[in-house]
């Protein structure tokens, strides 16, 4: 009777992990499927799970392989599924990128020239298109992308639960007040996921935050909420606005005049109109989280844009993260004035 | 006397009809050209103003004309709103094809037709714009074309099915 239940109980249970998993997979493929030339959906639609689970990137070269990134390597992809030799892949042609150029823009090119100016497009889903190609450049600005000759597909997965680890040592315990905070980390180490995830706990609530807060999030790349249309396609939280495709300058201005936000939170600071913006939210009371591209602080003091908020010590928490054990591998937490460490992944013998 | 008067009537009625209806294929071919032209002033002033997408844009348009040009938009939307990879100019054709007949098109204004697919969707919003100027021209002159043949041809085909079932009935009697 006891070997029958248990039986149950763990055939149910890798019922709904398999599920779960076919589900998750499968969305995302049916997802950027819909954007594809059949004759690429169809090859890409053949990949078996264990691909499709670590797949960051789907890229389209022309006159090359057909590829897929993830972390720590990339294979290509021909008519038998995953191939060893470049050469047995599927080769990109003209026409493959321009009917996927097509489909991506839902065949209204004419309504994406901020996109093409800007050098992606965000497809339904928070799933990002970049583009590659002749740049036509008017008055020292690049005007348009055209003649495109590679598309890198990359795929939007919300990851929940990263902030979960770092918000206790975000928030002073006494007065719940939230600690303006900088998340660093090379390209691709996790912070717009963390950033993402940061805001739907404060937004939401949740652990130490009781009560949820409101969070404003300028978006200048359309990464942290993955808006399509200026819609979230990715979870950001219930007191969460958004401000879609907004330099973060003007955006955060906008926010603190009309949005009233508690918290605001943006990704990659790096002009002197960023730093002016983030300061002066930061004197007007309101919470700022925010991310760098950098590995350690030396590297980030040597930006002369960050120099002033870093010297200053504006941040009170600096978050180190990097791609050692896969994206968003939590490394440390510092205390930004007198640089005490709060958490060290080695001190905890990770 | 009167069953042949009657069938008399019946054949010259008949004939007249079948006149009148090659000659309304004259007066359609017209009417369609106008509704393209119409079509793609509704065209610019949506990308235009509003930015829309090519499917809205179809829909749109195919709301506004009750005709088979109308159908045509509408079949084209469909089809790309299905989301099965194929580009505007497929849809374009597929649903120019299935609507041939209703359309009544001569081969070369079907031609022009076809060439008017490729342009839909193709380019930022200067180069399609001036697509679409260039094929608003094709249009007028095609229209031009088309109005000339019905002035020659409308009124011949009434009269020829009138004086055909005439004969026919002379002929008979």
């Amino acid at each position: 009777m006891g070997q029958g239940v248990t039986k149950y109980v763990s055939l149910s249970l890798l019922r709904w992990v398999v599920l779960k998993l076919f589900n998750r997979h499968h969305s995302i493929i049916r997802d950027i499927g819909l954007f594809l030339p059949p004759r690429i959906r169809c090859l890409v639609q053949k990949l078996p799970a264990e691909f499709l689970e670590k797949t960051q990137e789907l890229r389209l070269r022309h006159s090359r392989p057909l590829m897929l990134h993830w972390s720590d390597g990339e294979a290509c992809l021909g008519h038998c599924g995953v191939v060893e030799k470049a050469k047995d892949a599927y080769i990109i042609r003209g026409e493959d990128l321009e009917k996927t150029l097509e489909l991506i823009s839902n065949h209204s090119l004419y309504a994406f020239e901020e996109e093409l100016r800007q050098g992606y497009i965000t497809l339904p889903g928070g799933h990002r298109v970049g583009l590659a190609g002749k740049t036509v450049v008017e008055k020292g600005t690049i005007k348009i992308i055209s003649n495109i000759s590679g598309l890198n597909i990359r795929f939007a997965r919300q990851v929940k639960g990263t902030g979960e680890r770092v918000l206790p040592f975000l928030v002073d315990r006494l007065s719940g007040r939230l600690y303006h905070t900088l998340i660093i980390s090379p390209p691709q180490g996790g912070k717009t996921t963390m950033l993402r995830d940061l805001a739907r706990l404060i937004s939401d609530g949740s652990g130490i935050l009781v009560q949820g807060k409101k969070v404003g999030i300028v978006d200048e790349r359309s990464e942290i909420a993955g808006s399509f249309r200026g819609v979230p396609q990715l979870e950001v939280g219930m007191r969460s606005d958004v401000l879609d495709a907004c330099p973060k300058a003007e955006g955060i201005m906008l926010m603190l005049r009309s949005l009233s936000p508690q918290v605001i939170v943006t990704d990659e600071l790096g002009r002197e109109a960023d730093v002016e913006a983030v300061t002066e939210a930061m004197h007007c009371g309101v919470t700022v989280i925010s991310s760098v591209h950098g590995s350690n602080l030396e590297e980030l003091c040597r930006r002369p844009v960050l120099e002033k908020l870093l010297k200053n010590s504006y941040f009170e928490r600096l978050v180190f993260l990097s791609s050692a054990r896969g994206p968003g591998t939590l490394e440390s937490i510092v205390e930004g004035e007198r640089g005490l460490p709060l958490f060290s992944s080695h001190s905890k013998g990770e | 006397m009167i069953v042949k008067l009657m069938g008399a009537i019946l054949i010259v009625f008949t004939a007249y009809c079948y006149g009148c209806s090659i000659s309304s294929v004259y007066k359609n071919r017209v009417k369609r050209l106008e509704e393209l032209l119409l079509s793609l002033e509704i065209f610019k002033a949506e990308i235009n103003y509003g930015l829309s997408m090519l499917p809205e844009v179809f829909l749109s348009i195919g709301k506004k004309l009750h005709s088979p040009i109308g159908s045509l938009f509408r079949k084209s939307e469909i089809y790309m709103n299905k989301q099965e990879g194929f580009s505007a100019a497929d849809c374009w054709l597929k649903s120019l094809t299935e609507m041939r007949k209703e359309l009544e098109l001569d081969e070369e204004q079907f031609t022009l037709l076809k060439k008017m697919g490729l342009i839909w969707g193709k380019g930022d919003k200067g180069d399609q714009l001036r697509q679409v100027a260039l094929m608003q021209e094709l249009l007028r002159q095609a229209l031009k074309e088309a109005r000339e043949e019905r002035e020659k041809n409308e009124k011949m085909w009434r009269y020829l099915g009138l004086l055909g079932g005439c004969t026919i009935v002379i002929l008979l009697l």
